[in-house]
């Protein structure tokens, strides 16, 4: 039999300069914290310690707070044209060290180099050209003159993917004049950090970014400090619903980005092969920590076999490992809270009655890791079937007509992202206008663009993020 | 002789219905008064029901048929303008505010009648994503909408609380305290002008008896608060709306486009180009 194994093909660190311990990043440079409360910030690959970062207090935020309003002061009175010619030169720096903030995501956050060095930092770079440009032509994105900025934007971005959730954060914030206090997630701060030094490099205005580090008690500061204008969260929709209840009853505007349990529709006209490819792209990309991820497979009955078995070969090609090496598809899960979550749920899934299957492959010693997984003899009722995982775990559902699979799909309390696989032109713009999705990808999935909104209906959340419409999370009508 | 009063009743589902408890509440006008129903919970229960069912139908309807549906409302208004034009002298507007009042309503129905099939091709557009792909944003309305109206004495003030979600699509249940006489009587020309049954629910009540129950309804979609009402009262709505992330609006845009964005939910569909 020929032997079809890679060589490693590892990614050098040495591009990467990790300081021992990192400050907040107030007023334009990096400041000695309130807080004396560190945390170790670990690679999940390795389980190694790769920095301190500090747990931001009252004091911290306070000040982060004081700065973006002072900064807020100096961004009103930029011009729009000179605003977008700093997000112009963001956009390039971020280019140009592309490399660095690739492998610091993939050590800081586990997900393989390929995804973060070929769609992670490309995409972070696209969104900072992309609102640069709509900085000085918010009047002609709406034709309404009374669309103002709301100020001091406070923003909580998880760990999924940490410096593109900044970029679909920061850029949109700043385009539209507002400035901003940013908190990124308490296990991957390192790239946000970064950023913050390519603020400095950029020479954007003291106090108009603002970055504290921090876990969700900083973030509960954030969300009830007297002084913040706009929220804008991206995660669980646990927490999103918290906030929503914490800012109730106050003038603070408020986007919310959160959960989902996509439906990945394949009928018996679909390419199937393509499909295939289409469902592992969906669930396995970033490991299934994707809230977007095409987590519930819908297949029509006549094809489940034939789908399955083609499924089942094709993710045992899937490659788990070291996210330095270029060859790996699945990383490391990104923290052992999140592993403990994944395989909890996936015991259920088990005792339920569900049919599990796993690859074979190896995984490393130390580390966080998860093999990709398929579920089939599902019922609808299962807790894998409704709750969102976050992990490279595939749930399979059947249907026979495609109103069931319509009535499936958006039986759920979530409504970020849908799929659909057809040949027929027809069905999938019949499909498309039932699903209760705020993106549905057909005969594709997991695409995105900063011209493209993205954002859920229902408990996924409100507002968009991205496109024409983004903007409007960031502006607010005045009479 | 004696004078044969109008007996004002809820609308729900097509249909005028008193309130399931039998309870009223005596709205004393400046020149009149009337007993209206006081909605209860369960009330807002059915209304509900009804709206999930009118919304299924209402935006299944063409946007050209719903233009046609919203001109025909105009037509009834106006043909009944003599009467609401009493009732509102009724309520305390002198003659002329009152004539200004529904002729005001009736303009800005035109209007929306006119944005129902055009308003996609505003707030839609293809979006220029990096690769061969077709890629477009459109929306949908949100679904069941439950809108608080004004204190005024004013058709327009009622007109401007659900006019704008109703274009989109969306069902709407409308609830009023002291403007309820031109609330119920505005039921009529509703039922006059082909809405689906359901697609717009009128009640009266007082707000503060069912606003724990309409915040907490997994089934309304969005609150649209048209009236300024105590904070601790909103409070405890966005509260109650958290557990379903359910939108709440509070004194919505009248102006223009900005007037129908809060009710339309944006949907992106991608597909990939190639031979």
């Amino acid at each position: 039999m020929v032997n079809w194994e890679y060589s490693e093909s590892v990614e050098s660190q040495d591009i990467v300069k990790i300081k021992d311990k990192y400050q907040n990043f107030v007023d334009g440079n990096f400041q000695q914290p309130n807080s004396k409360k560190y945390i170790n910030t670990i690679s999940p690959s390795t389980e190694e310690v790769l920095s301190k970062i500090v747990i931001s207090n009252e004091k911290d935020v306070n000040n982060a707070i004081k700065s973006a309003q002072m900064g807020f002061e100096k961004w009103s009175k930029t011009s729009p044209h000179e605003r977008s010619k700093y997000l112009f030169k963001l956009a390039r720096l971020i280019q140009e060290r592309s490399r660095e903030f690739a492998v610091l995501e993939s050590m800081d956050g586990g997900k393989p180099i390929k995804e973060s060095r070929d769609f992670d930092l490309p995409q972070v770079a696209a969104n900072f050209f992309y609102f640069a440009g709509w900085a000085d032509k918010i009047d002609l994105s709406w034709g309404a003159k009374s669309l103002k900025p709301h100020g001091v934007v406070g923003q909580i971005i998880p760990w999924n993917f940490p410096l593109l959730m900044l970029s679909w954060k920061i850029a949109p914030a700043l385009a539209t004049g507002n400035t901003v206090v940013l908190k990124p997630a308490e296990t991957t701060s390192l790239t946000a950090l970064l950023f913050a030094e390519l603020c400095e490099q950029a020479g954007i205005p003291d106090g108009v970014v603002n970055i504290i580090t921090g876990d969700g008690t900083t973030g509960s500061l954030l969300v009830n400090h007297k002084d913040i204008n706009k929220i804008a969260f991206t995660g669980s929709t646990q927490v999103g619903k918290s906030i929503q209840k914490s800012l109730a009853g106050r003038d603070v505007g408020l986007t919310l980005e959160l959960g989902g349990k996509a439906a990945n529709i394949i009928y018996e006209d679909a390419a199937i092969d393509q499909a295939v490819e289409g469902v592992v792209n969906g669930i396995f990309f970033n490991q299934g920590h994707v809230c977007c991820a095409g987590s519930r497979l819908l297949l029509q009955e006549s094809i489940h076999d034939e789908f399955v078995a083609k499924l089942e070969k094709r993710m045992q090609t899937l490659r788990v490992g070291n996210p330095l090496d270029k060859n790996t598809d699945i990383g490391a899960i990104n923290s052992k809270e999140q592993l403990d979550k994944i395989e909890g749920l996936v015991n259920e899934g088990v005792s339920d009655g569900g049919k599990i299957f796993q690859t074979e492959c190896e995984l490393p010693g130390n580390g966080f890791w998860f093999k990709p997984t398929l579920f089939t003899d599902v019922q609808p009722s299962y807790s894998i079937a409704r709750e969102e995982i976050f992990g490279p775990v595939l749930t399979t559902l059947t249907f026979r007509t495609p109103q069931e699979a319509i009535e499936i799909a958006n039986n759920t309390e979530y409504g970020l992202s849908a799929g659909v696989w057809t040949e027929k032109g027809s069905k999938i713009l019949w499909t498309a206008d039932r699903l209760q999705a705020g993106v549905v990808w057909a005969n594709t999935f997991n695409k995105f663009d900063p011209a493209s909104p993205f954002g859920g209906y229902k408990e996924s959340g409100f507002g968009r993020e991205g496109g024409r419409q983004g903007l409007l999370s960031y502006l607010k009508a005045e009479s | 002789m004696i004078e044969i009063k109008k007996t004002y009743k809820n609308y729900v589902g097509g249909k005028y219905i008193r309130s399931e408890s039998g309870k009223t509440f005596t709205l004393n006008l400046k020149n009149d008064s009337f007993e209206v129903p006081l909605t209860s919970k369960k009330d807002i229960r059915d209304a509900v029901t009804s709206s999930k069912a009118g919304f299924a139908k209402w935006s299944e309807i063409s946007p050209y048929t719903k233009t046609q549906i919203l001109y025909r409302l105009s037509e009834m208004i106006e043909g009944h303008k003599d009467s609401y034009i009493d009732l509102l002298v009724l309520g305390g507007s002198t003659k002329n505010q009152a004539k200004k009042d529904v002729e005001t309503a009736i303009e800005n129905i035109v209007w929306y009648a006119g944005l129902a099939d055009k308003w996609e091709q505003v707030s839609g557009n293809l979006n220029p994503v990096n690769g061969e792909y077709f890629n477009i944003s459109h929306q949908n309305p949100i679904g069941v909408v439950f809108s608080l109206n004004s204190d005024s004495n004013s058709l327009t003030s009622l007109l401007n609380s659900i006019i704008q979600p109703l274009t989109v699509g969306c069902s709407v249940i409308s609830f009023s305290e002291e403007s309820s006489i031109i609330a119920l009587k505005f039921a009529e020309d509703i039922n006059n002008s082909d809405f689906p049954p359901g697609s717009l629910n009128i009640l009266s009540g007082q707000f503060e008896k069912i606003f724990e129950d309409v915040s907490k309804h997994v089934e309304i979609n969005l609150v649209s608060i048209c009236k300024i009402i105590p904070n601790e009262i909103l409070k405890k709505i966005q509260e109650n709306a958290s557990s379903s992330v359910k939108r709440i609006i509070n004194m919505p845009s009248e102006d223009g486009i900005s007037s129908i964005l809060p009710f339309l939910e944006t949907k992106t569909v991608w597909h990939p180009k190639g031979t």
